[in-house]
């Protein structure tokens, strides 16, 4: 398995529980071997295998939690 | 259809569902109050406010649910209680209320903390997408992370720099402020550093790329902003530990409370207010927004911690060269010696000494005094063979109408000057001592001269020219012009000791430090001296500031509790180890940055004053009964709010 790190960021976390939140989400995400939401910068930073969760699968698991995300170059 | 289906793909999209979420429940909240009013009808009133608590309380619930799957307890489920419960006592209303401010809420703040995010999002698109590279007279248009160190890259006027690189042909000027914070642009030519994410203004250049992408020294800065924000204060991480305990202790004092009162409502009201949201967004709140703001000026600060640190300075030591002066020395003025023969009496000739001094801003441009232009060609002549840091100082005085002839024959003396031969006439240039030794006399006035000089910081080097005496030449570092300024501003905003640590002699150091007005003066110091001096400080209940130019102040950087270095831009050393890296060398930006600090202190304490205040007013309220589920919802909200708009407040410092 190989594994990529994307970085995701969103501007919708408004209190520090979200990050609890999006990063229990995304590591229960099957694929993704790691994730960390840093709430001052909303920025989210995934380790996973791309062949078995991709960026959109990642953006749309963050997006049913209940905040809006993009992918972002770094 | 169509309607139906836009409808339910915009119902996907987080932000755009809260939205519709809380158009209808406010609404229909509305309606209620409408109902009661015009009809008296408790049975509509009530179906209202249960369809208001339900279309926000679904949303809340969701949330509540998604994080018991994964095993974790969150605030969503306390108000999901809390509102369930509402609606089971019959106090609807309230329910209502409670999870339409909670949305309301959330939605407000979020908007907000984007805006504190602003400044970030600001630089990262800074940076162009795309590079014009040239490759043998053609053009290509690449991914600008992909330009490789050594291509040639077209920067056409107006647009931003792609890579960092070195200007390889062309003239302009380019706007610096995104990395220097400096307003005014800078002037560009060939041999010159440029950096990614600058503006080039009204020339078209040619640069040879040095770094690109994640490489540049704009990526450097997001990155370290990006870990200076989330960088946690003490105060944040002292707060994080009181709010890990305040929930559950709230909920344990909610249920405890109804097994003492059997009171319902009380219990679930107090677990409304168990949300610790203003105090746990109290510090970062401050910090991002006041690291935001200083990085838009280049004052680079590493994290929550320093920006702690830096609010509570109470003294400054700063390095002379390169930090208070130019680092560039200058011709300051010129000892020009005038001989005239006079036949003395008993027939032996002596020379009768005149000396008159020029100063350098005297000069103009073809008017030079022949003298002055004597010293200037000989002294060229001698120094152009040499790499000292004073030869530069020389030969960039010389005039451009005078042609240096190559010297026939030179030796360097290390640490005194040079001797050069020309048309088999000796010339030398150096210290009093080193023409001494060559056995040049030297007049007692001509000594004293240069003793004065001495006092006020100059270096003079002497001249002479077949073994006579023709004059020297004093240089200096001049002072920046606004050190003695940057040094008032520092004294008014509270630093009461100022020291200046210096390897250079005492003399110099005094006279720059009496121009800054500086009364602490160390000089002569190795750097593991001036280690020394702040530890001494220390020892004497100072918080200390170290400013210096990041590389050869090292270990005084990091022995001070804030290392300051300046002009960091282009040099990675010093924005990586520096607590606090100021990206252009504008001494004002020091006082700023200290400035910039201590309002963000007072700003962090002043939002764990109100977070601490609502919390206590709102227990308070709670037992004495006159807070309810909605008020309580409401002043909640309404603190997290004051909380947001006072950090909001230093983006304009």
């Amino acid at each position: 398995m190989t594994t990529t790190k994307t970085i995701l960021r969103s501007d919708d976390l408004s209190c520090p529980t979200c990050v609890d939140n999006i990063e229990s989400s995304l590591n229960q995400t099957e694929g993704v071997s790691q994730a960390k939401v840093h709430f001052n910068t909303g920025r989210i930073e995934v380790e996973h295998d791309p062949e078995t969760v991709s960026e959109d699968k990642l953006l749309e698991v963050v997006e049913q939690s209940g905040y809006e995300a993009r992918i972002s170059q770094f | 259809m169509k309607i139906l289906q836009k409808l339910l793909s915009g119902l996907t999209n987080p932000s755009t569902r809260k939205k519709v979420l809380l158009i209808i429940s406010g609404s229909l909240i509305t309606a209620g109050w409408a109902t009661d009013f015009f009809r008296d009808s408790a049975l509509l009133f009530n179906t209202f406010m249960i369809g208001a608590a339900l279309v926000a309380g679904l949303e809340i619930a969701r949330r509540a649910w998604q994080g018991l799957k994964n095993r974790h307890t969150n605030i969503e489920l306390l108000v999901t209680i809390a509102a369930t419960g509402g609606i089971a006592i019959g106090v609807h209303w309230e329910a209502a209320a409670v999870t339409f401010l909670f949305l309301l809420g959330g939605w407000l703040e979020a908007r907000t903390m984007s805006k504190t995010r602003d400044t970030l999002r600001e630089l990262i698109n800074m940076a162009p997408d795309t590079a014009i590279v040239l490759e043998n007279e053609s053009r290509r248009e690449l991914p600008a992370r992909e330009v490789k160190k050594g291509m040639l890259v077209l920067v056409k006027p107006g647009s931003k720099i792609p890579v960092d690189g070195v200007v390889q042909s062309g003239t302009t000027s380019v706007d610096e402020s995104a990395i220097t914070g400096e307003p005014i642009p800078a002037e560009k030519q060939s041999g010159a550093e440029v950096f990614a994410g600058t503006i080039n203004q009204n020339g078209s250049i040619r640069v040879r790329a040095t770094k690109a992408g994640g490489d540049t020294t704009l990526a450097k800065i997001i990155q370290r902003v990006e870990e200076a924000q989330e960088e946690k204060a003490p105060t944040q991480r002292f707060i994080e530990r009181f709010a890990q305990w305040y929930t559950p202790g709230i909920v344990g004092l909610s249920i405890l409370s109804y097994l003492w009162t059997w009171n319902l409502e009380l219990a679930l009201t107090l677990l409304v207010i168990g949300c610790p949201g203003a105090l746990v967004i109290s510090t970062p709140i401050s910090i991002i927004t006041g690291i935001g703001n200083a990085a838009k000026k280049g004052i680079l600060i590493k994290g929550g911690e320093y920006l702690e640190n830096a609010g509570t300075i109470s003294a400054v030591a700063l390095d002379k060269t390169g930090t208070l002066t130019q680092g560039k020395p200058k011709i300051t003025e010129f000892v020009c010696l005038q001989r005239e023969k006079v036949e003395a009496d008993i027939g032996k000739s002596h020379a009768k000494e005149e000396l008159s001094v020029v100063p350098a801003s005297d000069i103009e441009g073809e008017n030079i005094p022949e003298q002055v232009t004597d010293l200037l060609y000989w002294a060229g002549m001698a120094e152009s063979t040499s790499e000292h840091p004073l030869a530069e100082a020389i030969l960039s005085e010389v005039p451009t109408s005078l042609d240096l002839p190559e010297p026939d024959y030179f030796t360097s003396h290390t640490g005194l000057g040079i001797e050069v031969l020309h048309k088999e006439k000796k010339i030398l240039v150096g210290s009093t001592k080193f023409l001494k030794r060559q056995e040049i006399v030297i007049g007692d006035s001509f000594v004293n001269q240069i003793d004065k000089l001495a006092e006020n910081g100059r270096t003079t080097v002497l001249v002479a020219y077949d073994n006579r005496l023709l004059g020297g030449i004093a240089i200096a570092d001049p002072m920046r012009p606004e050190a003695s300024k940057m040094i008032k501003q520092l004294q008014k905003s509270g630093v009461n000791r100022i020291v200046m640590l210096t390897g250079d002699a005492r003399d110099t150091a005094e006279a720059i430090a009496k121009e800054a007005g500086i009364k602490e003066v160390h000089a002569g110091m190795m750097p593991d001296q001036k280690n020394d001096i702040i530890h001494d400080l220390q020892q004497e209940g100072e918080n200390v500031a170290m400013i210096g130019d990041g590389i050869n102040d090292a270990p005084a950087l990091a022995a001070a509790d804030i290392g300051i270095a300046m002009g960091a831009a282009g040099t990675d050393v010093a924005i990586e180890t520096a607590d606090i890296a100021l990206m252009s060398d504008k001494l004002m930006t020091i006082p700023e940055a200290l400035k910039i600090s201590k309002l963000t202190l007072r700003n962090i304490h002043q939002n764990v004053a109100i977070a601490l205040v609502t919390v206590g007013a709102l227990l308070a309220g709670v037992f004495m009964g006159s807070v309810h589920m909605a008020a309580g919802m409401l002043i909640h909200e309404l603190s997290v709010m004051a909380v947001i708009l006072n950090g909001m407040r230093l983006r304009w410092i």
